[in-house]
């Protein structure tokens, strides 16, 4: 009852605020616009990637031609031999090359008999331009596993690249770009909450007899429906851009909602340690944007050293984007993003405990 | 260190609302409430009077659980306010100094906040909250958000948050800061209703806002209780000191001059002298003016007001 005035309350005090709630619903909007315009639509770029074949047999064959070259994004051209798909790539004719290890085929193979085994394909790419690099290689790796059906069982009788064969720079680009879109709710989750210690309001409610979890769930539940109608917003300009769901739409929208009500309790948690609005902003500002950098939002976190790796793992945007992504370009299903799912219940449970904590220490000074 | 606290040994009284134990409250170096011991009786009206910065918003603050005591403490309806405090809370209504309200939301949806965290059931509550906006003049309003209030109305709607809850002890802290005085009348009337059945503890710095309503006044400076009782009590302190007032047409300075030598304290302004001294004589004071040829408008003793009360315990003005 206490939690559901407070939900309502909070609710109604952000609606109201016209002003507060354009800034909550219009920047994502205005944000997945502009990126839809630069990464999707028809306009998506293509990327030339050269590929030699030293395996050379039916397998790769199948790999080269129904696989890369269903891609639309990518435009494959075969080389005999090493040295001239480096001097292609060298005058920027390619901006990566493939190399099909011998045993290609057979490792395949095995993968499709035993679903056991491993493949390894070698990629060359242009250091310069590690934004392209970063997304053939996300491109290559995807229709790889599925080609070899390591997260999908395919057999090569059924069409194996039907599926891979939609990718759009859309779909990779997408899940990470959401993830960053829930990432920065961090510094608006606890605008409210700042907005009443600062008024002196959340005092003035203090001395009634409310627990600190009902506070808390009051403010957080809040934002969880700003959080889900941003959600929507961005799944529906995702799709409309060209990115395609290829696994359950709910167990994404899980994924993000998850990461969302990470980011509330961050947000909370912030707000409960800091005394101002103008604080607890660039408190979560500086928090956000080095996590948003390491968490794989714009480029694959396989790209950072290690111990960043191990640091960005730490926190629950890395996981969610791999989650993601699996789900909407892979088409995987929870079996295979469990542990993801879980680390995410898990972070968001012990967050709000730390709130929790933190907010009744603030409740009396 | 609180084990062998003296306070520990006070004993818990039933008839009253509040009692502290030495409580005190220090921020850093300042020692905001200094070991204060109050004891509120149930119905009573309590005002706390005390110049900017004595301590009565920080002895409220933590009557109400929202600051920890450094030191002391403090029964509410009973409860321990160190170990209690829901329960604490739950006996409190309370109109803070500060006006704070949800901006966006209308009045009657602020009351209603306020009710429902005190788990009050619906009915009952929207019935309650509707009465309140009618006594506090702000029914036409009820549907309009508050940030669009005048300062006044927010005041009054202020006031009745702490009401809402319908609770035995009501802790208004400064309630009339800001309203006009006819607003300010119909407050008072409100709490003098109130009166008879609620313990009210008040902080003013109206004097005549604690010397119409209080039943006892407690006077407080730099964090120390430094007077107490009633009305009544505080003026008689004054007993026997007289202020003299005298209107005359024709003051000369060479008068006044020989009136300032004779008495403590005199004033003079707009032709009007007023005397204040222990040893000062209506009239041998009349005669000695007459004697000197001053035309006298009007004469009178005047009773000694809280307002001298004040000056004399605390050697400062109440309000700056
Ligand atoms: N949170 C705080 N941190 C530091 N000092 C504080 C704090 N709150 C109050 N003080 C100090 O404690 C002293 C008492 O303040 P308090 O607000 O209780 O005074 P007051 O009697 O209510 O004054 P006023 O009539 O102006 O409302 C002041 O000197 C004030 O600066
Ligand atoms: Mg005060």
């Amino acid at each position: 009852m206490r939690f559901w005035s407070l939900f309502t309350r909070n609710i109604k005090e952000t609606c109201r605020d016209v002003m507060a709630l354009a800034f909550l619903l219009a920047f994502p909007l205005l944000f997945m616009l502009l990126f839809g315009a630069a990464f999707g639509g028809s306009n998506s770029p293509s990327y030339a990637v050269g590929v030699v074949d030293n395996d050379q047999t039916e397998v790769s064959q199948g790999f080269i031609n129904n696989a890369l070259s269903e891609v639309s994004v990518l435009q494959v051209s075969t080389y005999n031999d090493t040295d001239t798909a480096l001097e292609k790539l060298r005058l920027g004719n390619i901006s990566s090359y493939i190399v099909i290890p011998q045993g290609f085929g057979e490792q395949v193979s095995q993968l499709w008999q035993s679903k056991q085994g491993n493949i390894s394909l070698d990629i060359t790419y242009d250091e310069s331009n590690l934004a392209v690099s970063e997304q053939i290689i996300s491109i290559i790796n995807s229709v790889t596993r599925s080609f070899a059906g390591i997260e999908i069982p395919i057999t090569i009788n059924t069409n194996p690249i039907n599926i891979e064969s939609r990718i759009t720079n859309m779909d990779f680009t997408a899940p990470g770009i959401i993830i960053f879109g829930l990432l920065i709710m961090i510094p608006t989750a606890g605008r409210l909450m700042l907005h009443d210690k600062e008024t002196h309001f959340l005092h003035r409610i203090m001395t009634t007899p409310t627990h600190p979890w009902e506070f808390l769930a009051g403010y957080a539940s809040s934002m969880v429906i700003i959080a889900i109608i941003q959600i929507i917003i961005f799944i529906l300009l995702g799709w409309m851009f060209g990115m395609d769901i290829i696994g359950s739409i709910w167990l994404a929208f899980a994924i993000f909602l998850l990461a969302a009500v990470c980011s509330i309790g961050i947000g909370m948690v912030v707000a409960s340690l800091s005394k101002s609005e103008n604080q607890g902003e660039s408190l979560s500002w500086l928090f956000s944007m080095p996590l948003a950098i390491v968490s794989g939002v714009w480029f694959s976190i396989e790209f950072l050293p290690p111990y960043l790796q191990t640091f960005a793992n730490l926190f629950p945007y890395a996981h969610a984007v791999s989650a993601a992504r699996a789900v909407i370009t892979r088409g995987v299903g929870m079996e295979a993003v469990s542990g993801d799912v879980y680390f995410l219940i898990g972070w968001a449970v012990v967050v709000f405990i730390v709130g929790t904590i933190l907010f009744r220490r603030t409740m009396r000074s | 260190m609180v084990i062998d606290n003296p306070i520990y040994f006070k004993k818990p009284d039933d008839n009253f609302a509040i009692q502290t134990f030495d409580i005190t409250r220090i921020f850093g170096k300042l020692v905001a409430v200094n070991g204060i011991n109050l004891n509120i009786k149930k119905g009573e009206l309590f005002a706390l009077l005390g110049p900017n910065g004595a301590g009565k918003t920080t002895i409220i603050s933590m009557l109400c659980c929202l600051l920890k005591p450094s030191s002391g403490t403090a029964l509410v309806m009973g409860h321990d306010i160190n170990k209690d405090p829901y329960r604490v809370k739950a006996t409190l209504g309370i109109s803070p100094q500060e006006t704070t309200l949800s901006d966006h939301l209308n009045p009657l949806e602020n009351l209603e906040l306020i009710g429902s965290l005190h788990n009050m059931k619906p009915k009952v509550l929207r019935e309650r909250a509707k009465k309140l906006l009618e006594t506090m003049g702000l029914a036409e309003r009820a549907k309009d958000q508050v940030r669009k209030f005048s300062g006044g109305m927010k005041r009054r709607l202020n006031i009745a948050m702490a009401l809402i809850n319908d609770p035995p002890i009501i802790i208004l802290d400064e309630p009339t800061l800001g309203l006009d005085p006819q607003s300010r009348r119909v407050v008072w009337k409100y709490i003098a209703r109130l009166k008879k059945d609620k313990t009210i503890l008040l902080t003013t710095h109206y004097l005549e806002e604690a010397d119409f309503l209080a039943d006892r006044i407690g006077i407080i400076d730099e964090g120390k209780l430094v007077a107490l009782g009633t009305s009544r009590d505080l003026k008689n302190d004054m007993i026997d000191t007289h202020t003299i007032v005298i209107k005359a047409w024709n003051l000369t300075q060479k008068t006044i001059m020989e009136m300032k030598a004779k008495y403590e304290d005199v004033q003079i302004s707009d032709g009007t002298m007023t005397i204040t001294d222990r040893l000062a004589d209506f009239r041998k004071i009349v005669d000695y003016l007459h004697a000197a040829g001053t035309i006298i408008r009007s004469a009178y003793i005047r009773e000694p007001t809280l307002d001298d009360v004040f000056i004399k315990i605390t050697g400062k003005e109440l309000r700056e």
